[in-house]
């Protein structure tokens, strides 16, 4: 069995809590033993790091201190979360002045930090964890015909000097996973573009066009659904879609799925089980086409 | 070896619209390119056109777009490209109107440089030091004396004074997609490098104050295009970051961008956790809950509200200590 601190992310625990059920009903298939932290603070997003740069060292530098003491490393669901964490540990690793001062705070609650924890979004974890070869094997429900856009977002894969898990100008890692459930990846440019989620309450213009521009790219590729690997992206285009459409000036509806989703009914689960009467496009129709 | 290059082209003067032309053109060992399309401009057609001129990466004028990605064309290799996309696919910068095939106009960028007043403020500061004037017989000039420590947040390898004003993180940034009046990454990483200018007589903070305007520094989206795609290593967005610590600290906090870091800050100081209604409320008032009622009502309706208190995280007093210890506690 594979364990890993589970660091869910704030939105995961609160209006996004379908993604977080569906990450620990793939988990179990999976055989990876997910282990809570109750002591772990919310990262703090590219906003933390704006209030004050020492504040967002200090409190995820206790959150990676958390999981160095349990002795694993921690998994991701989150694409803000992954690059927050991942950013501190870079810093907290090249930097000693960073540690130090980091550790300084630390020793005052009863933790220490030596840089020995990797941060893993749950995408990369089954690619190199589990292999696609061995998901391929596990699913009973193929999605055979279906074409599903991947929305990769950023900080997945941006900064690549920071989070190194794919091909900044090309990665594959997604389609890889959607062809190993039986579905058609869908190829379209905007798939690595930004979902708008930063500026949705501080210019809904700008975010909507982005949202928009990406819904709407997808669903002239045939699109039956997009999937994300980030609950901020999912916010993005699914919970602000009609705003996003109306930005680009069209009607749409496309069903947005969590990443854990697709993998959980490629793996067996029901449309409760995956929280899918959470979403604010519906998923019926596309449920029923599946068959689940 | 033989290899594909395929361009955009379009010539207002005679295209109603743009096209894609190919040619097929033969390799030397490091070859960039630039070289590639300069071949093609002298061996098979004169018509294309593009901007260079040092062709080594210092100049900024051949950035396009080389298999969807910005990049200087004199700096890139055709080699890898071929071998990652089996073509060298080369279109016009993203983010700004087409002139002629792969030339864009460039006015809006650099209207966005001049945007954020890219020269020190000197004016009517110190006449001793900054007027004009005759030297007397054996007097000495006097200047200012700076410690090169006054100088370590705009200096080093990695920073923004190398920008050479080459328009790739224009291209592509996000952020400019969605809205193209915001001033993008580039002015926003010179903004923060002029704020940080000992030299700069800026008492007023006037330049955080222009930054916070509406299309300003608020309108980074974060999405680490800037930094990664920049062909001289500067990290746009992280000077950004540190310009919004910065007017935060000098409290210019009135504007939602702002008001959005505050409430995430305060959020995390009371439960550890990101409150979603607390953050939404605190950026967008009540105001904004009312404009987006829609979609508030939409999530209540499926079950997606975010709970209206929040449990605390364990431990908390940890997380509220590192508040403490840096003075924030009543940020
Ligand atoms: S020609 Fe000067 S940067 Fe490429």
């Amino acid at each position: 069995m594979i364990r890993y601190a589970y660091y869910p992310g704030c939105v995961a625990q609160e209006s996004g809590k379908e993604l977080d059920n569906a990450t620990r009903f793939v988990a179990k298939k999976l055989n990876i033993d997910l282990i809570p932290m109750p002591e772990a603070s919310c990262c703090g997003g590219g906003a933390l790091d704006g209030f004050d740069k020492n504040l967002k060292l200090f409190i995820n530098g206790r959150t990676l201190a958390l999981a160095e003491k349990m002795g694993v490393d921690i998994l991701t669901i989150c694409n803000t979360c992954t690059l927050t964490l991942s950013e501190v540990n870079e810093e907290l690793i090249n930097n000693s002045e960073s540690l130090d001062k980091t550790n300084e705070y630390l020793s005052k609650i009863g933790l220490r930090y030596s840089g020995k924890v990797k941060i893993k979004h749950l995408l990369y974890v089954v690619r190199d964890e589990i292999g696609f070869d061995a998901l391929k094997k596990m699913v009973v429900k193929n999605l055979n015909g279906i074409n599903i856009a991947p929305f990769y977002g950023c900080h997945i894969l941006r900064p690549s000097t920071v989070v190194k898990f794919d091909d900044v100008e090309s990665p594959t890692g997604f389609e890889e996973l959607i062809m190993a459930l039986g579905g058609e990846p869908v190829s379209y440019a905007n798939r690595t573009k930004c979902c708008g989620f930063q500026t949705i309450l501080v210019d809904r213009a700008q975010s909507s066009y982005l949202s928009g521009s990406a819904i709407l790219e997808a669903k002239g590729k045939k699109a039956d659904v997009m999937v994300t690997p980030c609950p901020l992206c999912h916010l993005s285009l699914d919970m602000y879609q009609s705003a996003a459409g109306k930005s680009v000036n069209e009607k749409l509806s496309m069903p947005v799925m969590h990443l854990p989703q697709l993998i959980g009914i490629a793996l067996g689960a029901n449309f409760a089980e995956m929280g899918f009467s959470r979403h604010n496009v519906s998923l019926k129709p596309l449920s029923e086409r599946i068959g689940i | 070896m033989e290899f594909k290059v395929r361009s955009y082209r379009f010539n207002p003067e005679v295209d109603t619209q743009a096209y894609y032309k190919e040619y097929a053109i033969q390799d030397f060992p490091g070859m960039t390119v630039l070289n590639a399309l300069m071949k093609i401009k002298y061996e098979l057609d004169g018509t294309l056109s593009f901007r260079r001129s040092c062709r080594s990466a210092i100049c900024g004028s051949c950035a396009m777009k080389i298999n969807g990605i910005t990049k200087l064309a004199c700096k890139t290799q055709v080699k890898p490209e071929i071998m990652k996309f089996g073509i060298v696919n080369v279109e016009p910068l993203a983010n700004m109107p087409v002139v002629r095939d792969l030339i864009v106009d460039q006015e809006g960028f650099f209207d966005t440089i001049k945007a954020i007043k890219p020269y020190l403020l000197t004016e009517g500061e110190n006449e001793e030091l900054s007027g004009f004037k005759t030297l007397k017989e054996g007097e000495k000039i006097k200047q200012p004396v700076y410690s090169r420590e006054q100088f370590k947040n705009l200096t080093g390898n990695n920073d923004t004074p190398n920008c050479i004003l080459c328009e790739c993180c224009y291209s592509e940034c996000n952020g400019v997609s969605g809205n193209k009046k915001y001033l993008g990454p580039a002015a926003l990483a010179k903004l923060y490098r002029y704020s940080e200018d000992p030299r700069d007589n800026d008492r007023d903070v006037s330049r955080l104050l222009n930054g916070s305007k509406p299309d300003g520094m608020w309108d980074c989206v974060h999405c680490q295009a800037c930094e990664e795609f920049c062909p001289k290593g500067i990290s746009p967005v992280k000077a950004i970051v540190r310009l919004h610590e910065k007017t935060i600290k000098n409290s210019i906090t009135s504007t939602p961008g702002a008001k959005h870091v505050v409430s995430i800050a305060q959020s995390i100081k009371k439960t550890g956790k990101l409150d979603e209604a607390k953050v939404a409320l605190g950026t967008a008032g009540i105001a904004g809950v009312i404009r987006d009622l829609p979609v508030v009502i939409s999530a209540a309706l499926k079950g997606k509200m975010p709970p209206l208190k929040l449990e605390p995280i364990k431990n908390m007093d940890d997380v509220k200590l590192a508040y403490k210890e840096l003075g924030l506690e009543e940020k």
